[in-house]
């Protein structure tokens, strides 16, 4: 019977690097949405700018406080 | 000739001539009440095997030498029985008999079967089980191996049966001083207990020490170092029991787990986590009179000798973060080696544990996932151990719980003997809907069975994103709710004078940003001339400069009309009077720098037409640059303190 070992999809090694540097993109990213948020008049903001900002850094802050979870050991 | 005790002649002999050895008479008082149920039985078992014909005909044992082992607190019997076949048809199943006293403590049963001779020798597994012929008496509890292929007339096979007893030693005195070494009781047949008659058959019971207090006496019985050896005995008929009763010195840890439940968490990011609660017993003798520390330390040898202090557990290879705590924290004494085949765990409770104490503690270590989930035929498959990887435990109450992860479905279990199974529902980090878990329990195990056991179920990898998920939305709803925030007016008072003028601020500021951009714009265009102009003096190619020159011109106009209308706002606006003396200048600046600029281009242009040298362009242009270069900085000095308002 052919039985190969399942493991993770991504390498356990990399769980540290991934996690700082996912979390490092996102936070770059939250502090752009929220540089634009304060610098920009009530008239000038565009809404779709704002909601792809914040799309695009809780899909990195996400995934980066996922592979911090799972290199401190929590295995969710 | 056989002269030994029949079952009629034993129960005098089993009063009177049990041998007295240098124990007091208390102890022969005590073997005197124990003794009366043996006979007891003993006749029952006469009577019921003379009035049955439950004793078969059809096999012969020709041969059978047991070997008990009592160097531990666990009993195992090996028996090696060649079976004959002495009837008229094929048969297919042995059977093995045992009194229901032995029965219960019964923990497991192995049988083995050794076809061929010499180097050719396989031996596989045979399944045993329990069943209940008919016409036997109840005081026997009956196993049926079954045969592979139907044993001929005439022929003969081999067996070796291995059973495993727990509790079968039983401490006596049963209780004793912390000097006092442990002694222990056993009870079992000098004959072997079966349903055929037997023509040859020997017993050897291994014994840890040569200390013996007693043992029973036949004929054909003798003490060899450590072991006693009672036969060969011959032609001895169906369903005889001898009863015999060894008493003698065992100090091995009697390491009993009253409940110990595993938990087994697979996450499929990568660790398989095993955590152990276990909650021991000694099961030896008691101890009384107080427990002194002096005497445990300096005198070791007199003292304790029952006792156990440490615990060795095997755990898997590659196992990792283990830790070992119980309730009130972290318990420091512990050591861990491992290589590539095996951790070895070495635990030391906070006490040495004495007979009759009690410790509780948990265990717990990672292992990679790699190493114990498989996939096959489209289904996950689970391939653990079953037991307990502490060394010689016997455990009451096994509970193992396979946490799989969530969205698991068709998840069943393959064990190799059985338990009890039923599913369960367990929350932990990240759950919607909570873990499925699978519980299997069974009574009374030792070490034999601590095997590798299956669990199959069908996982689908991209439900394993569904935790990322959570938390990418789980952010993406404080953005949206930051977003919403900065939206939303939420002043109380939507007329006072303040609440207006910062209405007003707000649109002034909107403006001057888009003058600023507009600015930024021109400041483009003017950057996009200047390259053209030095493109020229690299290639020479005057019509895409005098093009580049057009393309300036169309958006520079562009950009002014644009520019009007918000000049006319904030000149007519009075909350900018402050800013628009700032803009109108930079606006002027710029409009001077437009003009300079344009200069220069035709001059540059027409030079090239005319074929003038390097240095005269230069000395042409040479005061419109410095000039342009002068505006260019006074404008961007104005851009940076209406951006600081």
């Amino acid at each position: 019977m052919a039985s190969k070992p399942i493991s993770s999809p991504v390498p356990v090694a990399w769980y540290p690097s991934l996690a700082v540097l996912m979390l490092s993109i996102g936070l770059v990213v939250t502090a752009s949405f929220f540089i634009y948020e304060a610098t920009s008049s009530r008239r000038n903001r565009s809404l779709s700018k704002e909601i792809i900002t914040g799309a695009v850094a809780s899909v990195f802050l996400g995934f980066g406080s996922l592979f911090l979870l799972l290199a401190t050991g929590v295995y969710v | 000739m056989l002269s030994e005790p029949t079952l009629v002649d034993l129960a005098p002999y089993v009063t009177t001539k049990v041998p007295v050895s240098s124990l007091e008479s208390l102890t022969l008082a005590r073997s005197r009440e124990m003794m009366p149920t043996v006979p007891h039985f003993v006749l029952l078992l006469f009577s019921l095997s003379i009035l049955s014909s439950t004793a078969r005909s059809d096999l012969v044992i020709s041969r059978v030498d047991r070997r008990i082992d009592l160097t531990s607190h666990i009993v195992r019997v090996l028996s090696s029985l060649k079976v004959e076949n002495v009837g008229a048809g094929a048969v297919s199943e042995v059977l093995l008999a045992f009194p229901n006293s032995q029965a219960e403590n019964l923990a497991t049963i192995k049988t083995i079967y050794i076809e061929g001779k010499g180097k050719g020798q396989g031996s596989s597994s045979l399944p045993t089980a329990r069943v209940e012929p008919e016409g036997v008496p109840p005081e026997l509890t009956f196993y049926s191996v079954s045969l592979p292929k139907g044993l001929e007339k005439r022929e003969t096979v081999t067996l070796d049966v291995l059973t495993v007893f727990t509790r079968s030693l039983k401490p006596f005195p049963e209780e004793i001083t912390q000097a006092d070494v442990q002694l222990v009781l056993y009870q079992d047949s000098a004959h072997y207990l079966s349903p055929y008659a037997v023509k040859v058959q020997t017993l050897g019971i291994r014994l840890p020490s040569r200390r013996v207090e007693s043992y029973t006496k036949y004929p054909n019985t003798k003490l060899v170092e450590s072991e006693i050896r009672y036969g060969p005995y011959e032609n001895v008929p169906a369903l005889s029991y001898s009863p015999i009763v060894v008493h003698f010195e065992n100090n091995h840890p009697f390491v009993v787990a009253r409940e110990l439940v595993r938990e087994i968490e697979i996450s499929h990011w990568g660790n398989v986590q095993v955590t152990e609660h276990y909650s021991l017993v000694h099961g030896g003798a008691g101890t009384k009179g107080g427990f002194s520390r002096i005497d445990y330390q300096y005198r070791p040898s007199i003292s304790g000798a029952s006792s156990f202090r440490q615990l060795i557990a095997r755990l898997p290879p590659r196992a990792h973060s283990i830790y070992y705590r119980d309730e009130i924290g972290n318990i420091s004494t512990s050591h861990v080696w491992g290589d590539s085949r095996r951790t070895q765990l070495e635990i030391e409770p906070r006490f040495p544990i004495f007979g009759g104490w009690r410790t509780s503690f948990t265990i717990g270590y990672g292992l990679p996932l790699q190493d114990f989930l498989f996939e096959s035929e489209g289904k996950r498959v689970l391939n653990i151990t079953f037991g307990c990887p502490m060394a010689e435990v016997v455990i009451d109450n096994l509970i193992v719980e396979v946490v799989l992860p969530e969205g698991s479905k068709a998840i069943s279990v393959s064990a190799p003997f059985p338990t009890r199974q039923w599913q369960e529902v367990k929350y932990s980090h990240l759950d919607i809907a909570g873990r499925p878990v699978v519980v299997l329990e069974k009574n009374n195990i030792v070490p034999e069975h601590n095997l590798y056991f299956q669990v199959y179920y069908k996982f689908n990898n991209l439900s394993l994103l569904r935790e990322p998920m959570m938390l990418i939305i789980g952010f993406f709803f404080l953005f949206i709710a930051c977003i919403v925030y900065m939206h939303t007016d939420m002043s109380i008072s939507k007329s006072s004078a303040s609440y207006l003028a910062k209405l007003q601020w707000d649109e002034v500021q909107a403006t001057v940003q888009q003058v600023q951009n507009i600015i930024s714009h021109f400041l483009a265009v003017h950057d996009r001339l200047e390259a053209s102009l030095r493109d020229l003096s690299r290639t020479g190619d005057v019509q895409s400069c005098k093009a580049a020159r057009k393309a300036a011109d169309g958006q520079l106009k562009e950009l002014t009309k644009e520019l009007k209308p918000l000049l006319g706002f904030l000149q007519s606006s009075p909350q900018a009077s402050q800013i628009w003396p700032k803009v109108e200048e930079v606006v002027a600046k710029e409009k001077e720098m437009q003009e300079k600029l344009m200069q220069k281009h035709s001059t540059v242009v027409d030079c090239f037409e005319k074929k003038l040298g390097g240095r005269e362009i230069e000395n042409r242009i040479a005061s419109q640059q410095q000039k342009l270069s002068a505006l260019r900085q006074e404008v961007d000095d104005l851009l940076e303190v209406i951006d600081e308002i």
